[in-house]
């Protein structure tokens, strides 16, 4: 490890992913943390690598019905269904408000759709509005027409972002389902056609059940698994991604602690994003922030990039 | 209409932490900011153990606010509400998030409440009670239980306005049956401006019904499961006549007329 900051020099923080740079790899994850306005009484919003909105599709969508959570050992299960307003009434409120209130941080904008044509629709539409960069939700369990059907294989994964690269010179992440065989080919087929980063996991596909009325405990009887419990899984998987392709990788998956992040930037990740940790705490991010410049500080860390890949694995 | 202040994260104090029926407990947390801003209706997101394992917050409305504490009754239903039990006098392990939510509100002019609460839907009205009582509008309590040891809160209420009338279940206190039947009698011979209700969801559509029929307004304070109590999960949904809207928000307490009750989940455990 490299030993080049002074007692008292501020580490570099700042990451790049493609055209992108960061002030520090610290996002908050989409769909958990609607676009930034809920939390803004807690922290400032500002001080964040980034913020990736919740999901938005071209026209409203209602989501699925209640109970659409149920707690777990050290997670949680949600089946919200990409509730949201479309797109036009999220450039209206979420990005308008945004730009008045967070205009120095990054927005990533959660692309959702039930096809190929809906995906490309929302971008088209985002073009000309103030965003960053766009995160192809290929991903969620939580929706019956597309959402990770588009994820779970190579060539569905591949021809949503074929369609989508002409339509925009922004970054294109890509956001992976955990729920295949093999996520590093998924990955590398999504690069080939051009996406500019990968963000993973999305949720593992779950369900759980109350015995004593013999009924599942969500009404969509299955749904995405987040929180700690997935930790182990999510750092296996960027490991495996992160060793077979060049585009940087986001990492994420159980992220509530500084240390928490620096495993996933260990295991390859160039940037991590805190999810299911923002409803734990509403400050969560913002502590994963301070304390990862804290550490670097503490390990002498001089930039926060050297901390990618640097997990020591013997041969 | 309540206006709620900013709410913060707050590391809390128990003070105390009693049973106070069968299944309930009245916890007093030292919350100085929380108690200085809190609104009647409104509700506190408490994280109950620092533990990994049990990941979310517990949403509790608040039952009372003086001084610089709060009160909170919890029935115990699951293993968080069982760590909140276990919480001893001087425990500084937990924090909150609150005051959250939308409480409740007095309609213009008006001059004469019914307050409804089935068993623990007590808890959300205590404040309002007060309120009531503090602006000069005479309230009327009906409360139902299951049985005499499940009613709470009889005294504040008995405190605090005109006249309670009790139904249980089982006739072990007040009148033998539901309080629907104790509030069809008053709709029949008293008017009101409006009607206040928490408890059982099907409790709680009778009485919407009721006061539908007797043409008076009523809010409801209604239960959900949620992850950040702030707005941004959308667990928590409830499905109104505007579509859907959040509880932890846009409620929990809601103009009944605009609940579309047939969307209606399962009771949370907590």
């Amino acid at each position: 490890m490299t030993q080049s900051s002074r007692p008292g020099t501020s580490p570099d923080m700042r990451v790049r992913i493609g055209a992108l740079e960061l002030k520090n790899p610290v996002m908050a994850a989409s769909g958990t943390f609607a676009s930034g306005r809920e939390f803004a009484d807690f922290i400032d919003l500002s001080r964040l690598g980034a913020i990736v909105t919740k999901g938005v599709s071209p026209q409203a969508w209602a989501g699925n019905d209640s109970p659409r959570i149920a707690e777990t050992a050290s997670g949680m299960l949600n089946s919200i269904g990409l509730q949201n307003p479309g797109v036009e009434a999220f450039c209206a409120k979420d990005l308008a408000w945004l730009a008045e209130n967070a205009a120095d941080t990054p927005v990533i904008v959660n692309v959702s759709g039930h096809s190929q044509s809906q995906y490309a629709e929302v971008i088209e539409r985002l073009e000309s509005e103030r965003v960053d960069a766009y995160e192809l939700n290929i991903s969620c369990p939580n929706v019956d027409e597309g959402g990770m059907a588009f994820g779970t294989t190579c060539e569905a994964a591949a021809d949503v972002v074929t369609a989508c690269r002409p339509l925009t010179k922004r970054p294109l992440i890509v956001k992976l389902s955990p729920n295949v065989t093999d996520i590093a080919a998924i990955a590398q087929s999504v690069e080939a056609a051009g996406a500019d980063a990968v963000s993973l996991i999305n949720t593992l596909l779950g369900m759980a059940v109350d015995a004593s009325k013999r009924r599942p405990k969500l009404a969509r009887v299955v749904g995405g698994l987040s929180g700690p419990a997935i930790k182990p899984v999510a750092l296996r998987m960027v490991w495996q991604v992160a060793s077979a392709v060049t585009v940087p990788v986001i990492g994420m998956g159980g992220i509530v602690t500084a240390e928490d992040a620096v495993e996933f930037l260990l295991c390859g990740a160039t940037a991590v994003a805190v999810g299911t940790a923002n409803f734990m705490d509403p400050t969560a991010a913002i502590r994963v922030v301070d304390g990862l410049e804290g550490w670097c500080r503490h390990y002498g860390v001089a930039a926060v990039t050297e901390l990618v890949g640097a997990l020591e694995v013997d041969a | 209409m309540t206006h709620s202040a900013t709410p913060a994260l707050e590391r809390v104090t128990v003070l105390a932490n009693d049973r106070v029926a069968e299944g309930v407990g009245l916890i007093v947390l030292l919350a100085p900011r929380c108690a200085a801003s809190v609104r009647p209706g409104q509700f506190v997101h408490l994280r109950v153990t620092d533990a990994r394992d049990l990941i979310l917050r517990r949403p509790f409305s608040v039952h009372r606010a003086e001084g610089e504490t709060i009160e909170i009754l919890y029935q115990v239903l699951g293993e968080g509400t069982l760590r909140l039990a276990e919480k001893e006098p001087g425990d500084t392990s937990m924090d909150l998030v609150g005051p959250l939510g939308h409480g409740w509100w007095v309609p213009e002019g008006a001059v004469h409440a019914l307050i409804v609460t089935g068993g623990l839907g007590a808890a959300p009205l205590g404040m309002l009670a007060e309120q009531l009582a503090e602006s000069g509008i005479a309230a009327v309590t009906a409360m139902g239980a299951p049985t005499a040891s499940r009613l709470v809160a009889r005294d504040l209420y008995e405190s605090v306005t005109r006249r309670v009338e009790v139904a249980t279940d089982d006739g072990s206190a007040g009148e033998h049956g539901f309080v629907t039947a104790v509030t069809a009698r008053l709709f029949a011979v008293e008017r009101f401006d409006v009607v206040y209700t928490c408890g059982p969801e099907v409790m709680q559509r009778a009485i919407v019904a009721q006061a539908r029929e007797a043409g008076v307004p009523c809010q409801v304070s209604l239960e959900r499961l949620m992850a950040c109590g702030i707005g941004a999960c959308l667990s928590c949904v409830v499905t109104t006549t505007e579509g859907r809207k959040r509880a932890c928000v846009d409620g929990p307490v809601f103009d009944a007329g605009e609940v579309c009750w047939d969307d209606s989940e399962l009771p949370p455990r907590h």
